[in-house]
């Protein structure tokens, strides 16, 4: 789970595009190209955690007092299940990461799972914007560098 | 003349690969570095967020261990110190090897520019 903030280049400054040269041109879509790709790989991350959170509030809503003394199936690797019952159906543990697990009642551990939920789809909004500034200022600088690579050409043919 | 330079050329794009690596080593390692700070906030937010009476267990190998939650949110609070400490530092290797690659990449241009006004000049002996 990465966190990005939109406030992380501190070195960043303007530049004016058609003031580079070809060789800084590419360096800087190097850059751009490779920070999409990285952006593209947290979505789809944060897609996932989102929908694990999602599925994991949504089984909670099963776990009723009625539930109580139920027979269930406990998974005890992925294909092996073994029967048991369920005695307790007011508290579950949570893993919260970095290896803590908090003891929580049902109502809370759904409000925790709302939370994460919330903060999940909110770097993921982060995230879209900055994707869209970047494809902006990619395609600014493809444009720029049509411009150079057509004069240049222009030039060599001029002088040949 | 050429062969010096080509020479001179090489090893100073063997040496400018060199720092390239180092610095996407550090790069890396800060961006390991952003998510376990990012991962333990929220643990520390949890813990804050934490009912009274209700149980902290740690997983150690294959089993969870009960906490102490004073005990827990102090190691929670002491590794978001670490983590932030060892940030700082990560970055500042990052801003001094930025500068070594600037001074790579000007030197490599100026030997680039060397090395074809040499071949030039061969080209125009050979005439």
């Amino acid at each position: 789970m990465s966190q990005v903030s939109l406030t992380e280049q501190p070195h960043m400054q303007q530049v004016d595009l058609t003031q580079l040269n070809l060789a800084q041109l590419t360096q800087l879509k190097q850059q751009l190209d490779q920070e999409l790709s990285v952006f593209q790989d947290s979505l789809t991350r944060l897609k996932i955690a989102q929908g694990k959170y999602q599925e994991s509030n949504e089984s909670l809503d099963k776990f009723t007092p009625e539930a109580e003394g139920k027979d269930i199936l406990v998974p005890l690797t992925g294909s092996m299940y073994v029967p048991g019952k369920l005695i307790n159906t007011s508290k579950v543990v949570i893993d919260v990461g970095t290896g803590y697990y908090t003891e929580q009642y049902i109502a809370d551990a759904k409000e925790y799972f709302k939370r994460r939920i919330n903060y999940v789809t909110e770097q993921i909004k982060k995230i879209q914007a900055m994707g869209q500034e970047k494809s902006k200022i990619r395609e600014a600088m493809m444009d720029v560098m049509e411009m150079k690579l057509q004069s240049a050409q222009k030039e060599m043919a001029e002088k040949a | 003349m050429t062969e010096e330079l080509q020479k001179k050329l090489q090893s100073e794009i063997e040496e400018y690969k060199q720092v390239q690596k180092e610095y996407q080593k550090l790069c890396s390692r800060r961006q390991q570095l952003d998510s376990q700070l990012s991962e333990n906030t929220i643990v520390d937010e949890e813990l804050k967020l934490m009912k009274t009476g209700n149980e902290i267990y740690k997983l150690v190998g294959p089993i969870l261990i009960k906490q102490d939650p004073i005990e827990a949110k102090e190691n929670v609070k002491k590794r978001l110190e670490f983590i932030n400490s060892d940030i700082k530092r990560t970055e500042e290797a990052i801003s001094s090897i930025e500068k070594k690659q600037e001074v790579h990449r000007n030197k490599l241009e100026a030997l680039q520019v060397q090395f074809q006004k040499a071949q030039m000049m061969m080209a125009q002996k050979a005439k």
